[in-house]
């Protein structure tokens, strides 16, 4: 269907012309499983666990209807697991039947974690019994029901076309997650997505990496994030390719071993994941991973240049935020075309724009707030009226983000409008510091702040 | 060496990476903030100076709690693959 003929959100018309072609995000999964029903789909090395499209798919109907039992469609769910089938047993089975996900940081305290749970209406949270400790100090302060899920292969096996006719008609503009993030002050706040938003953000992202079936991801960022959910989950999905999990926690030294062994082709993951990866020894094969999608910080033109020298592994800048389900922008594929130092172009799905601090459009090589617009874009925060009217204003994201475009439509990401440094009425981004810091042979991390001086202000 | 034993000889380790002070079959990554990505390098480099072992690369992501990395521990030395 032609996105132009849904209800969309101000904020999430582009100029682009865009197909939706599937309603919701199990109609995606079970295209894929229609495809290649044997083709390997989710592998989860700690475990030794594998599961072909067809076996996720069954215990994700299994997980569903468990769901039915606990909890009404197009309900909320809060989700505290690690990178684990369970997680997206749980997962897929409630966004089949509308559920609202919400997946949460189990590394949060017991009290950011029910602050979360409440701010999002959670009727009921699912969570690994590993954090059993945590979670039972919530439970007797809360009114809902807490289940731990230990196995998928303890759901009980369904009838595939009994429980596919029990699902409920979930529409594109139907909300699929609430993902908390982190502001500078005060609490997390809930970003709401849509089955749309994902779908299109995945489909986007998987054609211009030009991913096949024969794509294999390896995720090694956390599934309550949605880069784990959107550029490892989603997008090879979207592509019908296969996704090996590790826990981010102990994937570091492991990295290129796991690479080898499960033939991995693409992942994800922020420059500090580079940096720590450049520290410590290489056995690999150069070469094996055609991507590597970096961003979420600025990434130092050295320490990308360093890493590609070393491990032969293409760094593919791009420009993101959860707002926008993921990235808006990347750096032109393949490789050759890239413009290193670049998030590159916008991707097709959506518009980019740099304004200054009174809304006006920008020219080229003038720097500025940007702004995105097109149907990633999220319905808004959840339940902060003030925030999305701040932030979701004039038909654009406002990103809070500070950065370019070049004659080419290459975006340059400067910083965070917050983090900058005004001295004098200069402004200085800490990226600029921190950069030159970077160069030198000793720093392999840095950071740059302003302090209060009375004269110049920082 | 017993895993008992073997318990006794990561715990200063880990009390010096991890900052905690016990270290027995309640620890875990996921149970202990400062078991992070980097102190996972961190450990078991200092684990496989102490043991003057080296912890292949297949075999790291798995150590995840005190448990499989005494188990883990206790195989090795006892000359298993």
């Amino acid at each position: 269907m032609n996105v132009e003929t849904l209800p969309l959100l101000p904020h999430q018309k582009s100029n682009c012309k865009v197909e939706l072609p599937y309603a919701n995000y199990h109609e995606l999964l079970k295209a894929k499983v229609t495809e290649a029903p044997s083709r390997e789909f989710l592998i989860f090395p700690e475990t030794d666990r594998h599961y072909t499209y067809q076996q996720f798919y069954e215990i994700s109907l299994a997980a569903s209807e468990w769901l039915r039992s606990e909890v009404r469609d197009f309900g909320t769910i809060g989700i505290i697991f690690r990178n684990t089938p369970e997680f997206l047993a749980i997962y897929f089975g409630a966004i089949a039947r509308g559920i609202t996900v919400v997946p949460i940081n189990h590394d949060l305290a017991p009290a950011e974690i029910r602050f979360i749970v409440e701010n999002s209406d959670c009727e009921a949270v699912f969570y690994d019994p590993n954090f059993e400790a945590k979670v039972a100090s919530l439970k007797p302060q809360m009114g809902m029901a807490f289940h731990p899920f230990a196995d998928v292969a303890n759901l009980p096996p369904v009838d595939v076309h009994k429980t596919e006719a029990s699902l409920p008609r979930v529409e594109p503009s139907t909300r699929l997650v609430i993902i908390y993030t982190s502001g500078t002050t005060g609490n997390p706040k809930g970003v709401v997505l849509s089955h749309m938003n994902f779908i299109l953000d995945g489909i986007a992202i998987a054609d211009w990496f030009e991913l096949t079936p024969a794509t294999r991801s390896i995720c090694v960022l956390p599934l309550f994030h949605n880069n784990g959910l959107v550029i490892s989950t989603t997008t090879t999905l979207c592509a019908g390719g296969s996704i090996v999990f590790v826990d981010p926690k102990a994937s570091l030294r492991s990295f290129w071993a796991l690479v080898d062994r499960y033939g991995a082709t693409f992942t994800s993951v922020m420059p500090s994941i580079l940096a720590a990866l450049l520290m410590l020894p290489f056995q690999g094969k150069r070469g094996q991973i055609k991507g590597i999608i970096c961003g979420g910080q600025l990434l130092p033109l050295s320490l990308a240049e360093k890493f590609e020298e070393r491990f032969g592994a293409p760094i593919f800048e791009g420009f993101g935020s959860t707002e926008a389900s993921s990235y808006s922008s990347f750096n032109r594929f393949p490789p050759e075309r890239r413009k290193l130092g670049s998030v590159g172009v916008v991707l097709p799905i959506c518009d980019m724009k740099v304004v200054d601090d009174e809304d006006n459009e920008l020219p080229d090589g003038t720097e500025g707030e940007l702004c995105i617009r097109g149907p990633n874009c999220a319905i808004g925060y959840h339940r902060l009226p003030e925030l999305n009217a701040k932030k979701f204003r004039d038909g654009w994201y406002h990103s809070g983000d500070y950065g370019l475009r070049d004659a080419e439509g290459n975006y340059y990401f400067r910083g965070r409008k917050d983090d900058l440094i005004i001295k004098g009425g200069e402004k200085i981004y800490p990226a600029e510091i921190e950069n030159v810091l970077s160069q030198h042979p000793n720093v392999s991390e840095s950071a740059a702040i302003g302090v209060d001086d009375p004269i110049l202000g920082q | 060496m017993t895993r008992q034993e073997l318990y006794a000889e990561v715990a200063p380790i880990a009390a010096q990476i991890l900052r905690i002070p016990q270290f027995d079959s309640a620890v875990n990554m996921h149970s202990t903030p400062e078991w992070d990505s980097l102190n996972h390098v961190r450990l078991l480099s200092a684990v496989e100076k102490k043991f003057a072992i080296e912890i292949g690369a297949d075999e790291a992501f798995k150590l995840t709690s005190a448990d499989r990395l005494v188990e883990y521990l206790h195989g090795i030395l006892r000359g298993e693959p």
